[in-house]
């Protein structure tokens, strides 16, 4: 394992830092909430309220500080990236880094019960915090060691206080851009007042209350559904995108995008909440409150922050033109195969209420996609033997074993539906689960990703080339995507890659295990009735 | 002059992605989903930047 890890360079270990933390906290603050603590004495009543806040500030600091820090010494830092291949991840610390949360969450358990005694928690609060400052500052260190970090230090100089500078800014911003929830509530109200009047003869609308809509649907329009988090993704998104490719933009009129993409997913967020009421009153009240409310959002904002990334490229205004240039994109055939599965997944759920009758238009979008680019694919290798079989069989049996507890029944609009309706929608599920899903998956996540994370000209990458971090990244993207079933994904994505690359380098060999585990998966949901499978 | 433009609208990128990053959650935005529309995004855009030369 040492000799594994000696061979990964500053940006690699940040990133598995990073990662490491991440999934700390997601799985922390799914268990703990701060608020238990409310009431409990001033020490952790101060957790209570300021706790969330302080670990957002610290996200803020760290974000800015390595922004600032790549600009202000990349030579040094390529430097220090250089010279970290010659260290190894330190696995004792690892293992205290684990025993730290242990403890950590150990102290949890004491701190967060309802009925502890409130001088304990006062107490308890500086060990509690102690143990977890403890078991992060471990985990630093044996991803890199001190005097790595020491050079870190110094040699991006007050990075790292503009860092903290500009953390406290941006929560301070943050605190007051809290403060328009109101005012953008009423003018998102009179926006979508305006968007349906031409449509809508009996149309309600209540500033005092915030309600609108018709006699036979409407809906609250709260504070914090005035576009706020949407805008929020935007600012975000498209400030990194700038900075990102920062030499490619005109500056400062390219700064003119962070408005223009605020002002349209403001507009985008009025648009979705008018064609939810729409559709309520149209008659469809499952549909506007189940799949649409879900979807719309994340509709709007990838519509919003596609379009800008495209329309600004084609800008001179905007971006410094190269003139007239005859170039190629390899990474369409991989990828838009997936992207159409994610994008026809989307699309029909927005349009369902509790059950997805559409399922079928992902496999159109994949099989469209599949089709256009087939004279690309003749070039892959898409023979398989036993191996490909077996490693399938083996993900199945990963995938039960890791299964969470539960049973599920068949979905009763499924079994309510007539014989035809019901059989149709099942065959076309087997399809895109047995057919259309492994190819286009295996396409985007082991014929690109798991090439593209080794070098920016991929198809230059031999199938066979085996890299430890290409590997673990596009296994845990993979798995990643499987929701709560991460682990299993992450270990199914695993072996697709490992049957991909060794030992012939054929991608129809990923393709035949993810084929033979959702074929397996299919019959354990349709001959033993694991729906929750599905 | 051409540096100094760059070095503002730089700090000013930064200080509106840190800002953001401080925005508390609202649920216009349905997490659940979240997954399956950044992994689209994200492949929109490394399409969109997988563009080279010939």
């Amino acid at each position: 394992l040492r000799d594994i890890s000696e061979g990964l360079r500053l940006p690699s270990r940040l990133a598995i830092l990073g990662g490491l933390f991440v999934v700390e906290l997601l799985l922390i603050s799914l268990w703990l909430d701060a608020a238990m603590l409310h009431g409990r004495g001033v020490v952790a009543g101060m957790v209570s309220d300021w706790g969330a806040w302080l670990v957002r500030l610290g996200v803020a600091i760290v974000l800015g500080s390595l922004i600032f820090a790549e600009s202000r010494a990349s030579s040094d830092l390529r430097r220090i990236s250089q010279g970290c291949t010659e260290y190894g991840v330190r696995w004792p610390l690892v293992a205290a880094h684990a025993a730290g949360m242990i403890l950590f969450l150990w102290l949890s358990s004491i701190l967060f019960r309802e009925h502890g005694a409130i001088i304990l928690a006062n107490c308890l609060v500086f060990v509690w915090g102690a143990s977890g400052v403890a078991a992060l500052a471990l985990a630093a260190i044996a991803i890199l060691p001190v005097p790595v970090w020491m050079d870190i230090f110094r040699s991006t100089g007050d990075a790292w206080i503009y860092g903290i500078g500009g953390g406290i800014v941006a929560m301070t911003l943050g605190a007051l851009a809290q403060r328009l929830w109101e005012p953008l509530s009423h003018w998102t109200l009179s926006l979508v007042a305006m968007m349906m009047r031409p449509f809508v003869a009996e149309l309600m609308v209540d500033p005092s209350t915030m309600m609108i809509g018709t006699p036979k649907f409407h809906e609250w329009i709260a504070p914090q559904c005035s576009g706020y988090e949407g805008m929020g993704l935007i600012l975000a998104f498209s400030s990194a995108w700038l900075w990102f490719f920062r030499r490619q933009w005109r500056f400062p009129q390219a700064l003119l995008l962070i408005p223009a993409g605020v002002g349209i997913i403001f507009i985008a967020n009025a648009v979705r909440i008018a064609a939810l009421l729409l559709i309520g009153n149209a008659g469809a009240p499952g549909i506007a409150e189940g799949g649409f409310h879900s979807q719309a959002g994340w509709m709007a904002f990838n519509g919003v922050a596609i379009g800008i990334c495209m329309l600004a490229r084609k800008m001179p205004a905007l971006v410094h033109q190269e003139g007239v240039v005859e170039t190629v994109n390899p990474t369409v055939p991989y990828l838009l195969p997936f992207l159409a599965i994610l994008g026809a997944a989307m699309l029909s759920r927005m349009m369902s209420a509790d059950f997805e009758w559409l399922y079928g238009i992902r496999i159109v979008a994949a099989a469209g996609a599949l089709w256009y680019f087939r004279r690309v694919y003749r070039g892959l290798d898409f023979r398989f033997d036993w191996l490909g079989v077996t490693a399938g069989a083996v993900v199945f049996a990963v995938w039960i074993a890791l299964e969470p507890a539960g049973h599920a029944a068949a979905p009763v609009a499924l079994m309510q539906a007539a014989p035809m309706a019901r059989i149709s929608w099942i065959i076309l599920r087997i399809v895109g689960a047995v057919a259309m899903v492994p190819v286009a998956e295996e396409l985007a996540f082991r014929g690109f990703l798991l090439r593209r994370l080794e070098a920016s000209d991929f198809e230059s990458v031999p199938w066979t080339t085996f890299a430890w971090a290409p590997f673990l990244i596009s296994s845990a993207a993979f798995g990643i995507m499987h929701g709560e079933r991460w682990l299993a994904g992450t270990i199914a994505g695993a072996l697709f890659a490992l049957v991909q690359i060794r030992p012939r380098g054929r991608i129809g060999d990923a393709i035949a295990a993810h084929a033979v585990a959702n074929v397996l998966v299919a019959a354990s949901v349709l001959i033993g009735g694991n729906w929750q499978l599905w | 002059m051409n540096n100094l433009m760059m070095k503002i609208a730089g700090t000013a990128l930064v200080a509106i992605g840190m800002s953001s990053v401080c925005l508390a959650a609202a649920p216009e935005i349905d997490p659940a989903s979240g997954a399956n529309a950044l992994a689209l995004l994200t492949g929109a855009l490394l399409i969109i930047r997988g563009r080279r030369r010939k």
